[in-house]
């Protein structure tokens, strides 16, 4: 995988691309804002841009708005946002699209799961922090959401983190089969079109929550 | 006008040079010669009517006036010329040329000598005819004055005494001579009342200084008859014949007419005729009425005790003493009701308001609309001073650095030491000092307890302005601790997290050291997490983006369920943060107490406020006071100009409200 990374914060700039290599990905161009991030991607097309939320010069969202135009630019390139906070609102908006991913900064430090968000994105899947799919499922507890069990609503938050079938089952130690059936579970009570193992599935869960 | 000038001095000179001269033919006219009181009466008039009509041919020589005073003087003094001249002659027997002329002068000259004056009175006081209509009058009174005087001068009548004597010129056939001087005097009377008519269709209601230069010259007429009652007095009293004693009043009189002319026309001190008049009356009136008592008193008590007893003198002097002051201001007040209305109004208002203040239905800062009324000024503005400041501040406690340049009139305005402001008034007023500080003086008290109540008012501001911006600094102290953290310390730890991870990587699997990484890692992980809702219960982030997504996450993150209706509006960054505060202390109390039910959020924009609720369906009967966050919010909304309310009846749950000013 080849990436661009772009965070102001020289420390954890050299940090994620190590990490990067270590995981053995190549780290095309380190920047520190959204100005040289916005060339460095035109300029190497990566397969992943991983991009700080707040930058120079006003640190607010400039990430937000660069991580935008690199959609309608290069859309095929997985874009990674990393944030200090969390922002529910527009993280959702984000991931929504494909190729997306929202994630809190320091999800880096659990490097496996970081990675395999990565991989997912870049291959045109999405990640959501499980802290913003905490705060969308835990908002409604008492409604319809009340009818599933305990195992139903975890399968459903990792769904919503973006995880495949596969990824649900390593994460919860359960052979794929059985995640396959809970998964059909979850969806046929909550009234969500069966889709397969993708993206639209993601989307139906996220507008789901967010309508709740 | 240099011209003009020139041609004043030299009429001034000339005018003056001749009074030596006709003194010295005086001197040698023997039995002719003119008595000291004529003398003075006629020398008072000319030197009145010569200074007052040179100071006005000087300062505005395209107004007549000046000049026909001048021409008043001149034309007295060829009078006395004429008499002396034709004296001279007949006591030396000398054969001088037109002694004739000179006598016949004496008889029929005096026909000139108040043509100036009538002609004053229809260009009085800017120089100018009422209107164009006048012209004939104007006329008229020309070829009457004229024939009046040719025909007497050119008649065969007798000349008068001294010079009966000296044959008339007898010129005109005795008819024609007739005719003319009598039809001439006929005219003459017309022009009087035509004068007498053009001064009232001038003055027919006159307002300000119209007003005023009528009352100088009426006042000053009306010493003339003031004059021959004390000239009459006099001569009376002293047994006198009349002469230098009772011809003075008159003098006065016509200086004093002269003066109040001069007064008019230049408009210097004109409104002083107000005080002027109620002067002279107040204190004209209350001599006569103490005078009065005092004689009374002393008659009767003088018949009662007998005569030269003192103590009818006494008791006259200790009730005139302890009469003296109310009687003034009674007698004040009633003048002030005839004679000088404004001023009378105007204390009038001023009291009113007094009363008003004292039984609460006016406001002491109305003081300065008061003035206005009372003083007929509605450009007048009253500026309080706020020493403290050292500043002008206005009736609502707003500072003015700089008076406004209008109006231009300024008068300070202090009640003993005490400085209280400045009156910003219609320069005219200044002239009338009578009527500006009486009211003043009057509306004192009135003016001192605004000022102090401006004062505090004004400090007030300062302070809740204070309180707002202590809020707004506290408010962006909170946002740059959360950047701090967030972006500092929390970023720190990340890379440090890194650090230890590229380490673990390097390391056998089976290493001990490796597993001390991850835990170290893994509470790394859980300091950040900390970290970061510590930075978020400073100041959310979503704040950044607006209420209602602040608000929204505020709902999301609540272990119940959460209904948010809010409006997209943007505020001032203080006005959000409080709002937003003060829902989180509601939603964690409706949490607390709500029972399990829904929970509901709102926020809108509703008259110029900011209306946000926070409502539970719970057991309600939950008290603001109660032991909640919110007392240390109220503050914060307070400060900010708004409330907050709670309303929980038991069983009805409860609603927290908070409106904050958003305009």
């Amino acid at each position: 995988m080849r990436v661009v990374i772009a965070e102001d914060q020289a420390l954890l700039r050299e940090g994620l691309a190590r990490l990067f290599a270590d995981a053995g990905h190549e780290v095309l161009a380190a920047v520190d804002n959204a100005d040289r991030l916005r060339a460095a991607v035109s300029e190497h097309g990566p397969d992943l841009a991983v991009v700080d939320v707040r930058m120079p010069p006003n640190f607010t969202d400039e990430g937000i708005r660069a991580a935008h135009w690199i959609r309608d630019a290069h859309p095929e390139v997985g874009v990674l946002v990393l944030s200090q906070h969390i922002e529910a609102d527009g993280a959702v908006d984000l991931v929504s699209q494909s190729g997306f991913g929202y994630l809190l900064k320091d999800r880096v430090l659990d490097v496996d799961e970081f990675m395999d968000a990565a991989e997912r994105v870049q291959r045109g899947g999405s990640a959501l922090d499980p802290q913003v799919v905490a705060t969308l499922v835990g908002a409604d507890s008492q409604g319809e959401l009340g009818e599933l069990t305990a195992r139903e609503r975890e399968v459903l938050a990792l769904m919503a983190e973006g995880l495949t079938n596969a990824g649900i089952a390593a994460r919860l130690v359960l052979t794929e089969r059985t995640v396959e059936s809970h998964v059909r579970s979850v969806l046929a009570k909550l009234d969500l079109p069966g889709d397969e193992d993708g993206h639209r599935r993601v989307l139906a869960v996220l507008s789901y929550l967010r309508a709740q | 006008m240099r011209g003009r000038r020139l041609l004043a001095w030299v009429v001034t000179g000339l005018i003056v040079a001749s009074v030596p001269a006709i003194l010295l033919l005086d001197s040698k006219a023997g039995s002719y010669s003119l008595d000291a009181g004529e003398v003075v009466l006629n020398l008072g008039a000319v030197v009145a009517l010569t200074s007052v009509g040179a100071v006005l041919a000087l300062k505005v020589p395209r107004n007549p006036i000046g000049w026909l005073l001048l021409a008043s003087a001149a034309i007295a003094l060829l009078g006395g010329f004429a008499y002396t001249y034709a004296g001279y002659a007949l006591n030396g027997g000398h054969d001088l040329p037109g002694v004739r002329v000179a006598a016949a002068w004496n008889t029929w000259g005096w026909a000139l000598q108040f043509a100036g004056l009538v002609a004053i009175a229809f260009v009085f006081p800017d120089g100018r005819l009422p209107s164009r209509r006048w012209r004939p009058a104007v006329i008229v009174g020309a070829v009457s004055f004229t024939m009046v005087l040719i025909g007497g001068m050119l008649w065969d009548e007798p000349l008068d005494a001294p010079f009966e004597e000296v044959q008339p010129l007898d010129v005109l056939p005795y008819d024609v001579a007739s005719v003319t001087h009598n039809v001439g005097l006929i005219g003459m009377i017309a022009t009087l009342v035509l004068a007498a008519l053009a001064v009232r269709s001038r003055f027919r209601g006159a307002q300000g200084e119209l007003r005023a230069q009528i009352k100088w010259v009426a006042y000053a007429a009306a010493l003339i008859p003031v004059a021959i009652i004390a000239g009459t007095i006099e001569g009376v009293v002293l047994e006198s014949e009349p002469g230098l004693l009772t011809e003075l009043p008159f003098v006065g009189a016509m200086m004093a007419l002269s003066a109040a002319i001069g007064i008019a026309v230049l408009r210097y001190r004109l409104y002083e005729i107000d005080r002027l008049i109620s002067v002279t009356l107040v204190y004209g009136a209350l001599t006569a009425i103490l005078a009065a008592a005092f004689a009374a008193i002393s008659l009767v008590g003088g018949v009662a005790l007998g005569a030269g007893s003192t103590l009818p003198t006494a008791a006259a002097t200790l009730v005139v003493a302890l009469a003296f002051r109310p009687l003034r201001a009674r007698v004040q007040t009633l003048v002030d009701r005839r004679f000088n209305r404004e001023r009378y109004e105007g204390l009038r208002r001023v009291d009113e308001f007094l009363a008003e203040i004292r039984d609460g239905r006016a406001e002491p800062e109305a003081t300065g609309a008061i003035l206005a009324e009372a003083l007929g000024d509605s450009t007048l503005r009253l500026y309080f001073w706020l020493p403290r400041d050292g500043t002008h501040a206005d009736e609502r406690g707003r500072l003015v650095a700089e008076l406004p340049p209008a109006p231009a009139g300024r008068t300070p305005v202090s009640r003993g030491e005490l400085t209280l402001g400045t009156l910003l008034h219609d320069p005219a007023l200044a002239e009338r000092p009578g009527l500006l500080d009486a009211v003043i003086v009057r509306a004192g008290l009135a003016i001192e307890i605004a000022r102090l109540r401006v004062e505090v008012r004004h400090q007030l501001a300062e302070v809740e302005e204070s309180r707002t911006r202590i809020v707004a600094a506290a408010d962006s102290e909170r946002r740059r601790l959360e950047r701090d953290l967030h972006d500092g310390a929390q970023q720190r730890l990340v890379s440090i997290g890194l650090d230890l991870r590229h380490l673990e990587q390097g390391l056998g699997s089976e290493d001990d050291t490796r597993a001390g990484l991850d835990r170290a890692v893994t509470s790394l992980t859980e300091a950040i997490s900390e970290l970061r809702e510590l930075a978020h219960g400073m100041r959310p982030a979503a704040l950044d983006g607006g209420l209602a997504p602040a608000l929204r996450e505020l709902a999301a993150r609540a272990p119940i369920p959460t209904e948010v209706v809010a409006t997209d509006e943007r505020f001032a960054d203080e006005v959000e943060a409080a709002a937003y505060f003060v829902a989180s202390e509601g939603l964690t109390n409706a949490v607390k107490h709500a029972g399990g039910g829904r929970v509901v959020m709102r926020a809108a924009r509703r008259n110029g406020r900011l209306v946000v609720s926070v409502t539970d369906r719970g057991r309600g009967g939950a008290s603001a006071t109660q032991g909640s966050g919110l007392t240390g919010l109220a503050d914060r909304v307070e400060a900010l100009g708004g409330r907050i309310d709670v309303s929980s009846e038991v069983g009805r749950g409860t609603v927290l409200a908070v409106e904050l000013p958003c305009e």
